[in-house]
C-alpha cells in the first residue's frame, strides 16, 4: 500500500457500466480489474481481456489495438459494448476518474 | 377478453410441434435456485434434460449479482445483514437484482442453442417476447428493450440475463410484482454514473412494478399463468407439466456449495 489512490473509474456504455481499477507501472498497466453489469460471451473471456491489457501503454491507440486483438483472438461477443468503451473506461481510470 | 386469449393459445398450441417441460412454482434459497439453473443447463446440454420453463420465489429474499460485478462495489452488506437477505453471484452477466420474496417472481428458461436465434439480441427478443405478451395479458403496454430488458409504460419492469454453455442456453430474469423498492435501493449501491445519466430523471422513475402499473396487487399464480401463456405464444411451444428428475436434484446438490461459497461470491 503506497497510500496513493488506486486509479479507478466508471464508464456507462450503451449497455452496462464498465468499472475499471488499475495498477500502473510508469505509463503502462501492470494490473487491471474490470467489473460491471455488461454481458460477455463466453464469460471467461473477461480474464483474457484483462490479460490482453496488462503491459499495455495507457494511450488511446495502443489500448484500442490491444482490445481489438482480444476480440479477434477470442471471438468474444459483448452486445452493445464496443472496443472504444473499454478504452474510454481505462483512460478515465488512468486520468483519475470522474 | 380473457376467453379470446385462451382460444388463441389453444389454436397455436395445436399447431406447435415442440413440447417443453414446465416445472411447478418453487420456493428456494438463492444458492439452491442458482444450482438448479446450472444443473438444468448442464443436463440439457448433455441431452439428459428437456427444454424447460420454471418460476420460483426466493426465501429468504436475496440479491443476485451478475458474474462480472464486484460484490464490494454493488452490495451493501450491512443492509443485507440487517434485512436477512442472501447475496449470490450468478453465472450470467448483467446487473444486480433484488429478489423480494413477497414481491418478485423469477423465471428461467433452459433450451438447446438451436431453439433460439444465434444472434444474442434476437435470442433475448424471442424469450423476452414471452414476458412482453404476459405483461400485455395483464393489460400493460410492454416492449422489449435491447439487450435484456422489458419496459412497461416506459419504465423497466423486468430484466433478464443469459448464458450459452456447451450448446445450450440459460436465460433467467426477474418480474417485478410489488417489491419493496426502498429496500432494493438500500441493498444495491447504485452507480453515480447511472444516476447522473441525463435520460434518467430519477432512480425511482426508471423502474416500475405490476402493482404500480395496474393499480392492484396481482398474485404470483396470476402472473405465472399469464407469463406461461406469453412464453407459449412467443416460443411457439406447448408446455407439459413435469418435475425435476432425480438426476437434476442430485446435480443441484453437488453444485449448491459453489454458490454458497465465499470464494465464488468474492470472485470479483
Amino acid at each position: 500500500m503506497s497510500g496513493e489512490r488506486t486509479p479507478y473509474a466508471e464508464f456507462k456504455a450503451p449497455k452496462g457500466v464498465i468499472k475499471v481499477e488499475l495498477e500502473m507501472a510508469g505509463d503502462k498497466i501492470s494490473h487491471i480489474s474490470i467489473s460491471g453489469d455488461f454481458f460477455m460471451y463466453p464469460e471467461e473471456a473477461i480474464g483474457a481481456l484483462e490479460r490482453a491489457l496488462e503491459g499495455v501503454e495507457v494511450r488511446g491507440e495502443t489500448l484500442h489495438a490491444a482490445v481489438q486483438k482480444f476480440y479477434r483472438s477470442t471471438g468474444a461477443l459483448t452486445p452493445m459494448v464496443e472496443p472504444e468503451h473499454w478504452v474510454e473506461a481505462i483512460l478515465r481510470a488512468a486520468g483519475g476518474g470522474k | 377478453m380473457s376467453s379470446t386469449v385462451v382460444i388463441n393459445i389453444t389454436m397455436e398450441g395445436e399447431l406447435a410441434s415442440k413440447k417443453w417441460r414446465l416445472l411447478p412454482l418453487r420456493i428456494d434459497d438463492a444458492f439452491t435456485a442458482m444450482a438448479i439453473d446450472e444443473a438444468l443447463l448442464r443436463l440439457n446440454a448433455e441431452g439428459k434434460s428437456p427444454n424447460t420453463l420454471r418460476f420460483w420465489r426466493w426465501l429468504p429474499s436475496a440479491v443476485s449479482l451478475g458474474c462480472f460485478q464486484s460484490v464490494e462495489r454493488e452490495v451493501d452488506f450491512e443492509a443485507a445483514e440487517r434485512y436477512g437477505v442472501d447475496v449470490v453471484r450468478r453465472i450470467t452477466g448483467g446487473g444486480a437484482v433484488f429478489h423480494d420474496h413477497d414481491g418478485e417472481l423469477t423465471y428461467s428458461i433452459v433450451c438447446r442453442q438451436g431453439d433460439v436465434p444465434e444472434d444474442i439480441i434476437e435470442s433475448y427478443r424471442l424469450i423476452c417476447g414471452g414476458l412482453v405478451r404476459g405483461f400485455e395479458n395483464l393489460g400493460l403496454r410492454a416492449e422489449f428493450k435491447p439487450v435484456n430488458d422489458v419496459h412497461a409504460n416506459g419504465k423497466k419492469i423486468s430484466g433478464s440475463a443469459q448464458t450459452r454453455r456447451w450448446g445450450s442456453v440459460l436465460q433467467h430474469g426477474t418480474v417485478l410484482i410489488s417489491p419493496d423498492v426502498r429496500q432494493m435501493f438500500e441493498l444495491l449501491k447504485v452507480s453515480p454514473e447511472k444516476i447522473s445519466d441525463k435520460f434518467i430523471a430519477s432512480v425511482y422513475g426508471r423502474v416500475t412494478t405490476i402493482e404500480r402499473e395496474i393499480g392492484r396487487k396481482s398474485t404470483f399464480w396470476e402472473v405465472r399463468e399469464t407469463m406461461i401463456a406469453g412464453f407459449e405464444d412467443s416460443l411457439n411451444v406447448k408446455f407439459q407439466e413435469g418435475e425435476l428428475t432425480s438426476e437434476e436434484l442430485e446435480l443441484t446438490k453437488k453444485l449448491r456449495p459453489k454458490y454458497a461459497s465465499d470464494e465464488w461470491l468474492r470472485k470479483r
